[in-house]
């Protein structure tokens, strides 16, 4: 009796979880399999307000639900006209004025107007900004004032001159514009009811599972091709893999070297596009943290330990490039005559020796990144090995990317790994991460005044030879000090079945999905 | 006839128990591939804290030139993504997972031992409180129990062991509560308790001399379990700290790996999968062995 009981509860439960799996959001999807483009990636969505989220995989979404004033072109970073149609900018530089476009509507029909950019900029000011809102100061922290001066006519005036400003409103973080309705329906964060201007607006979004995007029919602009769009998290590479091989999913990234042949051998398409990222590991300089490494001898040691080339090949298969600056080569500024510290063992054994180094502790965070395909536990065993090899004992502390984040503001260490994703293609969306006070963006706390003087002048020169030679005087004060150690420029990988076209991944990481066609 | 031989010349309780398990094949093997294990444990233990290398790599050397070698003469099991021996690093391994079963199956055993001995002995309201609290801790599935401790307590070997031990508690527990439970009822304990022996002494060399053979097959299939649960542990990245060995941690971090480089996995998944095979084979034959009843079957 006992057991038909619990075979009845069983039975039970189990039609409950099925009812409770088969929401509307699945219901919106077509039965036509052409109609439904299914994208994993490795991880969920953070959030799906752009104001309130930092990472790509929100990113890649949010393309396709907003649009920004200006947008970027297909495959570099030159800036486009997108929600505004024209701008001139005033003869001192402080004020630009921004033409918008008509007849555009947010997907809940409330009009796109000045007024509607006036509401998104308010909002993300620096009296306004809230904690999360990460990117609000890079984009409107220098913002003096904002006049409406028609209904389609804007003026934005800054507090000083910023090269950078039109590559910033261009971005998929902070610039983007969010309905004033929804907003303010939702309590000022729309991360689960996303509203923008963009060619697909938001069904669903069940966490972990899968978040569900369809065209909107009164989009402005040319519509998506493909009816709808489904993003779907999975963590393994290796299920990723074999979704895209039976065909579960038309597209995937977040893959490495190691799994392309099996893609290739399986008839699907490798993507590969050069990233506008790079990845690098810090040493901690926090005056107020113990650390070694706050004595540059000690950086220098520890970076001619590391034979950064070799480590690149053997573990990114060539995809990726070994890194010398901070600055990937696409981004205006690189320059190859700065040189990063050279791989010489035996200097750093007898350096080591010298300053009595015996013991450096890593973290790492554990999963994949974009910037290193490979995970950051097995950098950081690269790393522990090449230092072990100059005598050097080495703890790896490994956490998830969140606890990992919260840990490198609390805990005491020497070095660490992170990277960055160039968000718009200035040089300074790079560099002004390290002339930062904040851990966030400057993780080691390295300091370096004559650097930040640099990085500060950097901003106010109009782009050309002279603002790169600043640039490249930066990035070589910065290798003397070994301020960070640049690792490698990793090139994005994706693949997708055969029958799918019109899919890329922008240099900036992002996916815009308007003209994928599924056969 | 040949039955009469053997039980006349080994009278021994433990002799016996060698008789039989010497006539189980299976069990036979499995002893020996234990001990194979624990020696391979013990030497490359010592050798590692004297500084000296016996094995053909350091297992714990990076070589990023030689990553993803398939099996070769050089190196037998291949090697990993960071160019360490895997057949080297397999050996290594051994003794973390057999150091973690018999620490973790001993201070379950000490424990539940004690704890189900006190209870099965005074009974009654003390009885109930030590066993609904092992009650409590059966409710929950051991290896989410312990991947909690983990959590709480942070990762390491440590660690691990006093979580795996900490689960397995009331499977000691319980044995011995009943098995103390039916020898109590015996002759020779009220003898005891007449002629004045305390408490403890009637526990201690009345009572727990007699329940040893249930619990000590317990003990042997508990190391199996123990071998597993630290491959478990391993796997979700609770074991070890990078760059030592261990199975289960070799397992995981190898996933990726199963199309591309499957010998990255095949090793140390052979690895757990013989090792534990041998530790229940032989507490099989260990059981067989002690059961008079199932014995010479």
């Amino acid at each position: 009796m006992n057991i038909s009981k619990t075979k009845l509860f069983a039975a039970a439960m189990a039609v409950v979880f099925a009812a409770a799996a088969v929401t509307d959001a699945s219901a919106a999807l077509s039965r036509k399999p052409q109609d439904n483009f299914i994208y994993a990636s490795s991880n969920d969505p953070l959030g799906l307000d752009p104001a309130l989220v930092d990472d790509n995989d929100s990113g890649k979404i949010n393309c396709n639900i907003y649009e920004s004033l200006l947008r970027f072109e297909d495959n570099n970073t030159n800036v486009q006209p997108q929600l505004a149609e024209s701008y001139t900018v005033s003869d001192d530089g402080l004020t630009y004025t921004f033409k918008l476009r008509q007849g555009v509507t947010f997907h809940d029909g409330t009009p796109f107007n000045a007024e509607a950019v006036k509401f998104n900029i308010v909002r993300q000011l620096p009296e306004n900004a809230v904690a999360k809102m990460s990117y609000a100061g890079l984009v409107y922290g220098d913002v003096a004032e904002v006049n409406v001066i028609d209904d389609y006519t804007i003026s934005i005036t800054l507090k000083k001159k910023s090269t950078p400003y039109l590559h910033n409103v261009a971005m998929m973080y902070a610039a983007p514009m969010v309905s004033p309705t929804a907003l303010q329906k939702y309590g000022n964060n729309v991360s689960e009811h996303p509203c923008g201007t963009g060619p697909y607006k938001f069904v669903a979004w069940d966490r972990g599972q899968q978040t569900i995007l369809t065209r909107y029919e009164d989009y402005w602009g040319e519509p998506g091709k493909t009816a709808n769009l489904i993003f779907r998290p999975m963590p393994e590479t290796s299920a990723r893999v074999v979704a895209l091989n039976n065909g579960e999913v038309d597209a995937i990234d977040g893959i490495d070297a190691n799994v392309i042949p099996e893609l290739e051998q399986a008839g699907n398409v490798i993507l590969k596009s050069t990233g506008m990222s790079t990845q690098y590991m810090f040493f901690n300089c926090d005056p107020k943290k113990q650390s070694v490494t706050k004595d540059v001898r000690v950086r220098r040691a520890i970076a001619q330990a590391i034979n950064v080339p070799e480590m690149v090949q053997s573990l990114y298969k060539g995809y990726d490039t070994p890194a010398t600056t901070f600055l990937p080569k696409v981004i205006p500024g690189y320059s190859d005559k700065v040189k990063p510290v050279s791989y010489d063992p035996e200097a750093a054994k007898k350096a080591f020796a010298e300053l009595g180094v015996k013991h450096l502790s890593i973290i790492t965070y554990s999963g994949a990144r974009i910037y290193n395909t490979v995970g950051g536990q097995v950098i950081a065993e690269a790393v522990q090995g090449y230092l072990n090899q100059a005598g050097v004992d080495v703890d790896v502390l490994v956490y998830d990317w969140a606890t990992y984040k919260n840990k490198l503001i609390t805990d005491d260490f020497d070095l660490g790994f992170m990277g960055w994703n160039g968000d718009n293609g200035d040089p300074d969306n790079f560099l002004s991460l390290m002339a930062s006070d904040d851990p966030i963006n400057n993780q080691g706390m390295w300091f370096n005044q004559e650097y930040r003087d640099l990085v500060e002048q950097g901003t106010a020169i109009p782009d050309g030879p002279e603002r790169n030679a600043i640039y490249e005087k930066a990035e070589m004060v910065m290798a003397e000090d070994v301020g960070i150690l640049p690792i490698s420029h990793p090139t994005i990988l994706a693949a997708t079945r055969p029958n799918i076209t019109g899919f890329s991944i922008h240099p900036i990481g992002l996916t815009f999905m308007r003209n994928v066609v599924k056969q | 006839m040949t039955d009469y031989a053997l039980s006349a010349r080994r009278s021994s309780k433990w002799g016996d128990m060698w008789a039989s398990i010497c006539a189980n094949k299976a069990a036979l093997f499995s002893l020996l591939f234990i001990l194979l294990l624990v020696v391979t444990a013990i030497v490359t233990a010592i050798t590692d804290a004297l500084g000296i290398q016996i094995l053909p790599y350091d297992p714990n050397l990076t070589d990023m030139n030689n990553a993803f070698i398939a099996p070769n003469a050089e190196h037998w099991f291949g090697t990993d993504q960071l160019g360490r021996d895997i057949f080297c690093r397999v050996i290594d391994g051994t003794k973390v997972s057999l150091s973690v079963g018999v620490a973790a199956v001993s201070i379950a055993l000490i424990t539940g031992t004690l704890l189900g001995a006190v209870g099965g002995y005074f009974g009654g309201r003390l009885d109930n409180l030590i066993m609904r609290a092992m009650d409590v801790i059966l409710s929950v599935p051991s290896i989410l129990l312990a991947i909690t401790f983990m959590a709480a307590m942070g990762r390491g070997l440590d660690k691990a062991v006093l979580a795996i031990g900490l689960v397995s508690i009331p499977e000691y527990a319980r044995i011995a509560r009943s098995c103390v439970m039916s020898v109590k009822a015996n002759d020779y304990i009220q003898a005891a308790r007449v002629t004045g022996c305390s408490n403890l002494r009637i526990i201690l060399k009345h009572i727990v001399p007699n329940i040893t053979s249930p619990i000590v097959v317990r003990a042997t299939l508990g190391i199996s379990s123990a071998v597993l649960d630290t491959a478990a542990l391993g796997f979700l990245g609770l074991g070890v700290q990078p760059p030592f060995a261990e199975w289960g941690d070799m397992l995981a971090r190898s996933r990726s790996f199963i199309f591309s480089a499957p010998y990255t996995l095949i090793f140390p998944g052979l690895a757990i999968t013989i090792t534990v095979l041998a530790f229940n084979l032989f507490g099989d034959g260990l059981r067989d062995a002690l059961d008079p009843r199932s014995r010479r079957r």
